[in-house]
């Protein structure tokens, strides 16, 4: 069991070319050998009894049902180097800034624009645009409170930035999750290494949300906003209200009043809101503003936001910015509002919106990764040497029938790391999603949310797809 | 600071919980005094029919009325929604949306608890296997209520839970003193002779003969055992105790202006109930009425928590 294997010419998180630990994985891996697999198989199967005994689940659909699942972890956990998280970490600050520049500037005076830098006819088929945000001033400037950052490493090292999911990000319970449960599978390893704590999220959230509360309230109350317990990120909307202490509340629960303002029904009558944490989409956050058919949300949400009685985050409009053609303009927002270099890298994206970068997709469709501008989930994802003929024909119809909703990137080797896999430690392809908090300051989880694609060689990491998760140690050396 | 939806979803997970648990002690001990009774005497499963309320929907979905038909329709039937395993699931279900108001221990609590009547309820329908079934729910039951005891702050969301609980109780004590007082209707001769192994089965479905023989030093007769169950409010099933605790629970949420005179009622109609169990027609009246009192007390808790804020 000693030796760990690793694909050949990709990166493994932890083992060098040479089959040797990384530094920062060094104790972790000797600990992986003196234990052996079957000790190993007997943790493993405790953190999923744990699991299910705690209640970890998330929700997939299937025949129009919802099913509770349990949260699929490996116990393996992934390690970053401390000095190389602290160059991401600020390079992940450093492109929220921009974002949020740039979103704000979107909604105003569109100087960017005026300045040449991005082409506005980008976003007249946008799906994530919202007219009805225009003028909308949010305070600090930040429309995009939280964020959640697809990171991945190719097969040299190097850490990209793969998109910035800045609507309704989800995933950083689990990562907390992930935590609780690998402490009790590698106590003796927490006790031997400095292993940076992921614990405070939830309180840097609650003081994040509680500082974009309107002007003059002492004590704001902060609500976080579900669809309901049906949606798939229910477990996670429920954690986080309670670990914040706030109050988990449905579109009936809340009423916006002649005032303005926005209040919740409780047993003693209404209460004033200030801050709601929504985990809705936009299109149904307020039947008034937005799709009138929506039974989720709350009529007069936004007349009350955009009266400035109530902070909504994100901020309505926030995923204008959360879409695979603008990701292709980030390091050029970065160079025009903070006039930096990028400190984190961005993977070279065709845009099919312009013809000559159509064609050479279209040319060169089985070296790429075709994606959809606007979806989350992983659906309608396209991996040109692994598609069949009639797969990569469908794509292109697709591309040519609406350009401008499609990308290309190259395809990436994703690292991988040993995980469980039938009483084995085999290679997996992973990637990592740190969470990033906006408001008076900026706040970086340490580490974020490893997911994992369990099938052999498979790509894919999302749970609805058969993806799975690991903890990840940021370590000190 | 709490929602009306969620005050609604801790009183009804509360209710359902406490279903359960009442519903498992009511069929282990119906289990336990039928072996005591001599064959051919009033080996009827039935009167556990008439104790959970559901005699209709039963015939409706049965022919025969035998000993496994009743106890899996009472235990593991999901189509009955008062049988064991479905009460657990609707109180998960409730709890479901109440978990960032309720420890964290107790919703595992929960969870554990649906995951073993779903995994093995079947196993509470066989005679060898019942009672290992029906003590675990119990048991597990006892450790939510000894979390959300230890662990809960006492604020409005426990008062929900404790009141949803004890309106519960009230509601299952009289109806296993209402049945009681209808066999007592039907008695022949031959099956007074074991009055006192009846009575004996009444305390003990309600947990309540050890406490009962403490409290009394009596003997078991029908008449002290109506009386402790109905009056003495010491003891936490009794609907004396269970109607001092919802009117504690009330005093500390809003308005008890608007719930407090449902109680009451309640108050005032125990103060005027003989405690004679002699008379069965009478004794099976009273608990009519004291159900639908607590009906009214039920109602009362909607129109103030859910409703008013409408």
């Amino acid at each position: 069991m000693a030796d760990l294997r690793t694909h050949a010419g990709m990166w493994d998180e932890l083992v060098d070319e040479h089959g040797q630990p990384r530094p920062a994985s060094a104790a972790l891996v000797e600990q992986l050998a003196l234990l052996g697999m079957a000790e190993l198989q007997q943790r493993q199967d405790l953190a999923e009894l744990d699991i299910v005994g705690m209640g970890i689940t998330f929700t997939v659909y299937s025949d129009g049902r919802g099913i509770d699942r349990a949260w699929p972890f490996d116990i393996v956990p992934r390690v970053i180097a401390a000095d190389e998280w602290r160059r991401i970490e600020g390079g992940l600050k450093q492109r929220l800034r921009a974002l949020n520049m740039f979103i704000d500037d979107i909604y105003n005076d569109q100087r960017v624009v005026a300045d040449g830098v991005f082409p506005i006819e980008l976003l007249e088929h946008s799906v994530n645009f919202r007219a009805q945000c225009r003028g909308a001033s949010p305070k600090f400037g930040v429309w995009a409170h939280i964020c959640g950052s697809d990171l991945v490493r190719d097969a040299d090292g190097t850490m990209y930035v793969l998109e910035d999911n800045l609507r309704v990000p989800s995933g950083v319970s689990y990562m907390l999750e992930n935590r609780a449960i690998s402490k009790r599978a590698f106590a003796d390893l927490f006790s031997q290494q400095s292993i940076l704590p992921v614990d405070g999220y939830t309180d840097e959230l609650k003081r994040m949300l509680a500082s974009l509360a309107p002007d003059g309230i002492e004590d704001p109350t902060v609500v976080v906003l579900t669809p309901g317990i049906y949606n798939s990120a229910y477990f996670e909307h429920s954690f986080l209200a309670q670990r914040m202490g706030a109050a988990l509340v449905e579109g009936a629960d809340l009423v916006v009043g002649d005032d303005d303002c926005v209040y919740m029904r409780t047993i003693n009558g209404r209460e004033r809101v200030d801050v709601v944490y929504r985990r809705i989409d936009d299109m149904f956050l307020d039947p008034e503003a937005f799709r009138p058919d929506s039974a989720l949300g709350v009529p007069g949400l936004m007349r009350a936001w955009r009266a400035g009685n109530v902070a909504i985050a994100n901020a309505p409009g926030a995923g204008v910015a959360d879409d695979k053609v603008v990701y292709a303009w980030v390091p050029d927002l970065i160079r025009y509002y903070l006039l930096e270099e990028p400190l984190l890298a961005n993977v070279p994206t065709y845009r099919c919106l312009y013809p000559d970068e159509r064609n050479y997709v279209i040319e060169h469709i089985g070296e790429l990764v075709i994606k959809p501008a606007n979806e989350s989930g992983g659906y309608g994802l396209l991996i040109g040497d692994r598609a069949s003929r009639t797969e990569i024909d469908d794509a292109i119809a697709n591309i040519e029938a609406d350009p401008r909703n499609w990308v290309a990137q190259p395809i990436l080797s994703l690292s991988t790391a040993p995980t469980m896999c039938d009483g084995e430690l085999e290679p997996r392809h992973l990637d990592l999603r740190p969470f990033i908090l906006s408001g008076s300051a900026q706040y970086v989880t340490a580490g974020g949310l490893t997911r994992v694609a369990l099938r052999r060689g498979s790509l894919v990491v999302n749970s609805s797809q058969g993806g799975g998760s690991k903890d990840t140690w940021i370590v000190e050396t | 600071m709490l929602l009306s939806r969620v005050a609604d979803n801790l009183y009804w997970g509360a209710r359902y919980v406490e279903r359960a648990d009442d519903t498992a002690r009511v069929v282990r001990t119906f289990t336990e005094v039928l072996l005591d009774l001599p064959v051919g005497v009033a080996s009827s499963w039935e009167p556990l029919l008439a104790v959970a309320g559901s005699r209709e929907l039963f015939d409706a979905g049965h022919a025969r009325a035998n000993e496994s038909d009743i106890v899996r329709f009472l235990v593991s039937d999901e189509a009955n929604p008062g049988s064991v395993v479905s009460s657990v699931a609707s109180g998960r279900e409730n709890l479901r949306t109440t978990r960032e108001v309720l420890p964290r221990e107790a919703w595992q609590a929960v969870n554990d608890l649906y995951l073993y009547t779903q995994r093995d309820g079947e196993s509470g329908v066989d005679r060898r296997t019942r009672a290992r079934f029906l003590s675990r729910v119990i048991s597990e039951s006892q450790r939510l209520d000894g979390v959300v005891s230890g662990a809960m702050h006492r604020d409005e969301a426990y008062e929900l839970w404790r009141l949803g609980q004890v309106i519960e109780r009230a509601d299952m004590t009289t109806r296993v003193l209402g049945v009681r007082a209808a066999a007592l209707l039907a008695t022949s001769d031959r099956v007074d002779d074991y009055d006192e192994v009846q009575w004996m089965g009444v305390l003990r479905s309600l947990s309540a003969l050890q406490m009962y023989q403490r409290a009394t030093r009596g003997p078991i007769v029908g008449s002290g055992v109506v009386a402790f169950l109905l009056f003495d409010r010491h003891f936490p099933r009794s609907v004396a105790g269970c109607l001092e605790r919802a009117r504690a629970a009330l005093l500390r949420l809003p308005h008890p202006d608007r719930t407090l005179p449902a109680v009451d009622a309640l108050d005032r109609l125990l103060a005027d109930l003989p405690d004679s169990a002699d008379d069965g027609r009478a004794l099976d009246a009273a608990m009519d009425e004291v159900q639908f009192a607590l009906g009214h007390l039920n109602v009362a808790v909607h129109d103030t928590f859910v409703r008013a804020a409408e």
